[in-house]
């Protein structure tokens, strides 16, 4: 009967009904999308990092990798070390530089990583195969498009370009023998990558024996932080950082992000609740003289406030829904937004749908707006009865 | 010397500045101040287009809000618009004196609304200049800005008044009394 | 008869502002098992107020009231409620139906309070509704109902948990004569059924049609007498 009560009242007043269902359901919607923000960033990119299964990250002393250009030198005694280790599975040295290509229109320039292809955690590939010949060269979408270039063709790519001779310094010629897709790069950067001893050659003498970044798989069950530990002692002149430590870091860079998602989540939760709280409070004042026909029926008040709060609580659950599909979708543009952030990797989100914590923020702006119609409906079936009919009664 | 700086006369005279200097076989590259600003700031452009986003979808949500409780509040006055409409007064004043109100909500909330946002805008300031260790501003709240929320804000409030009045003025007196 | 109802020394006061002002000056009477009373008097004589406390929605300031053998004048609040649902009927002027619902699930509402499930719930509505000549109407809200159709659905309610005592007020006040004439017609029906009626009215047919007339000004009783065959008092 409160069920059949709460209902009838709601679709009587279809017009308030409706706009009371839109509001929650964008106040939910927005929420939802600062929650999505707020932790996004972190997992997407934790997601990202461990993708290739690389627990650690090795750069040069005082860095982040690729954040400078500085790079470790002597690192095949490094790399040599660290893959004698028990804990250590694999170690995926990295060098990073430049590929400057003439072409008839000029000279396309495009980011170049050295690596050694049996351990490389740097690409997926997607045509062809890996740069495994000292010659060969594996190269992206954005930078075959920039060439003219397909698999199967050559290409004379300097590591230097010197502006005063206007010409190419470590010239070589290389094939492209694979399609590859690189995991942290972004959307449009132009990518090449060759074997790791093909680039210290072409950059010259200065390069050998160097790396900017060794990426390391440790073994399953091992302790990540001891191990990173361990590591720091036995290389000094290095910075190991674990995936947590990266993490941090972005997080720190990117912690705009996160306190305008927690202020504007703030501020959708309290508007929701505001919204319902006010059309609850209005519903029941309207409702007075009803209220007190009820008590005197002899309907308890427990009952009156349990029927305003099912009404409350329809309310939300069909704006919650709705909320989720208005948030998905806002999310959705907003992140394509902030994915053009200019060295983004391609594959970072900044909205992520975790489950747990969107079922955990529409479950809040429920409960907020069902207990929104507790004080109202107390209130209103606590006042005299007499008193109430008589004054509702006049007027 | 990494990098010099040209100032010219005019526009004209800065085209022709650049095709000169990459003409010559010096090896530099001769780029606009403006391209320059652009390009490093393009951080601060998507910043910007998501800020903007998220203020048009605040916009929209604020519409609807505006719009639901301006329902709400008229239609508590219901039986004072039907002893008006009762006395004689007619739909039109009814609506006028809605719609006065409205507008007076409007203009006194988004005047508490500058208020916190200047307050807010300022804070942000603070914060970020204190965090990042830069003197730029992060926040600027302009007389332009000012003036379209106000505007803004008077506009919605004004359209769901008038939308609340008219479905109240629409229906017969003495139903609005419950009869 | 046994007293069904028993008030003794009745006082109610109402502050106003500054001012104390008696609705009630200690009014005393029974209502026997079966009784038809009609409490009549000018406007402000006090009559709806002890219509009120009869009805367990208001408390004495003073004196005591008895039904059926209960003291009912300081029942704690979920006490007096329950009261209410299962011991009294209370019919309105106004009616004070939910407009949200139909008039078989107005009657359905005390029904459910009392605890009583779907099935057997809408028979005895329905049964009501049939009684008071409404069976076609079930499925219709008030707006769509008249006066007279309303005011026979807060009957029907009023019954629903067969009460002790129905109490009406002003019944007939805002309908025209030949719904009232109805109204009349019904309630000396549910007496002869054997309802406890106490109605409070200024309506003369009303009154005339009970067996006895209680007649209250300024807050006391000024007569209280049957009401002869004829009519007359």
């Amino acid at each position: 009967m409160l069920f059949t009560l709460a209902i009838a009242s709601l679709v009587r007043h279809r017009a308030r009904t409706l706009l009371a269902v839109l509001g929650v359901a964008v106040s939910a919607g927005m929420l939802l999308d600062m929650v999505m923000l707020s932790s996004g960033m972190r997992e997407s990119f934790r997601s990202l990092l461990l993708s290739q299964g690389f627990q650690l990250r090795i750069a040069p002393k005082g860095t982040l990798p690729f954040d400078t250009e500085a790079t470790i030198r002597d690192a095949d005694s490094l790399v040599a070390m660290l893959r004698a280790r028990p804990e250590v599975v694999k170690v995926s040295p990295v060098l990073g530089g430049q590929l400057h290509i003439p072409t008839g229109r000029g000279a396309v320039t495009s980011a170049a990583l050295g690596i050694e292809p049996a351990v490389q955690g740097d690409y997926e590939l997607v045509e062809g195969r890996p740069p495994a010949a000292p010659d060969e060269l594996a190269a992206n979408d954005a930078l075959l498009a920039a060439l003219g270039r397909r698999v199967g063709d050559t290409v004379t790519a300097g590591a230097g370009y010197d502006a005063q001779l206007r010409g190419l310094s470590g010239a070589r010629t290389l094939w492209i023998v694979g399609r590859v897709r690189f995991v942290y790069f972004a959307a449009d950067q132009r990518g090449a990558a060759l074997p790791l001893a093909t680039l210290r050659a072409m950059q010259g003498a200065d390069a050998a024996g160097r790396i900017s970044l060794a990426m390391v798989r440790l073994r399953d069950g091992t302790n990540v932080d001891s191990a990173r530990a361990t590591i720091e002692r036995l290389a000094p002149r290095v910075t190991v950082i674990s995936t947590a430590d990266a993490i941090r870091q972005v997080d720190e860079r990117l912690s705009y992000f996160r306190q305008l998602a927690v202020i504007l989540g703030a501020v959708s939760l309290v508007v929701g609740f505001l919204l319902v709280t006010t059309l609850m409070t209005v519903s029941v004042n309207e409702r007075i003289g009803e209220i007190a026909v009820m008590r005197a029926l002899g309907v308890r008040r427990e009952r009156i406030v349990a029927q305003i709060v099912l009404e409350a609580g329809a309310i939300m659950l069909v704006a919650a829904p709705l909320g989720l599909v208005l948030g998905l979708v806002t999310a959705r543009y907003l992140n394509s937004i902030l994915a053009s952030f200019p060295g983004l990797p391609e594959r970072i989100d900044f909205f992520l749908f975790q489950p747990s914590s969107a079922w955990t923020a529409l479950g809040l702006l429920v409960l907020c707006g069902v207990l929104s119609g507790v004080y109202p409906s107390w209130r209103s079936a606590s006042l005299g009865i007499a008193t109430t009919l008589r004054e509702d009664a006049v007027g | 010397m990494d990098r010099f700086a040209i100032a010219t006369r005019s526009p004209r005279a800065t085209a022709d500045a650049i095709a000169r200097i990459n003409d010559a076989a010096y090896g530099f590259r001769a780029h606009r101040s403006t391209d320059i600003a652009v390009e490093t700031s393009t951080t601060f452009a998507v910043v910007s287009r998501f800020h903007r986003a998220i203020g048009v979808i605040t916009i929209v949500a604020s519409a609807i809000f505006l719009l639901c409780i301006m329902l709400l509040k008229v239609e508590e006055r219901r039986r004072d618009v039907a002893a008006m409409r009762l006395m004689g007064i007619s739909a039109r004043t009814v609506v006028r004196s809605v719609v006065l109100e409205a507008a007076a909500i409007a203009v006194l909330g988004s005047a508490v609304g500058v208020g916190v946002g200047a307050l807010a805008s300022a804070l942000v300031n603070r914060h970020y200049q204190a965090v990042y260790r830069t003197p730029l501003r992060f926040s600027i709240v302009t007389g332009d800005i000012v003036l379209l929320a106000v505007a803004l804000s008077l506009a919605l409030g004004i359209v769901a008044g008038w939308l609340a009045a008219r479905r109240l003025v629409r229906t017969p007196p003495l139903a609005l009394f419950g009869r | 008869m046994s007293a069904l109802v028993v008030v003794r020394d009745l006082v109610r006061e109402y502050r106003m502002g500054e001012e104390l002002v008696p609705a009630l000056r200690g009014v005393s009477f029974d209502v026997g098992e079966g009784d038809y009373v009609a409490i009549v008097g000018p406007s402000g004589c006090g009559k709806s107020t002890l219509l009120n406390l009869l009805g367990v929605i208001d408390r004495p300031t003073a004196g005591t009231v008895s039904i059926a053998g209960e003291r009912v004048d300081r029942l704690p609040d979920s006490r007096a409620t329950d009261f209410r649902l299962r011991r009294i009927g209370f019919v309105f002027q106004r009616f004070y139906l939910m407009q949200a619902l139909t008039a078989r699930e107005n009657i359905e509402l005390p029904l459910a309070e009392a605890g009583m499930s779907g099935a057997p719930r809408r028979q005895r509505a329905r049964a009501l509704l049939d009684y008071v000549g409404l069976a076609r109407r079930e499925g219709h809200r008030p707006s769509q109902l008249s006066g007279g159709e309303q005011q026979r659905v807060a009957i029907a309610r009023a019954l629903a948990n067969k009460p002790k005592l129905l109490l009406a007020d002003e019944p007939t006040g805002e309908l025209d004569a030949r719904t009232g004439a109805e109204m009349i017609a019904l309630f000396r029906r549910l007496n002869a059924d054997g309802t406890t009626i106490v109605v409070v009215t200024h309506d003369e047919e009303l009154a005339r049609a009970a067996k006895r007339v209680i007649h209250m000004r300024d807050g006391t009783i000024v007569y209280d007498e049957p009401v002869r065959a004829s009519g007359d008092r």
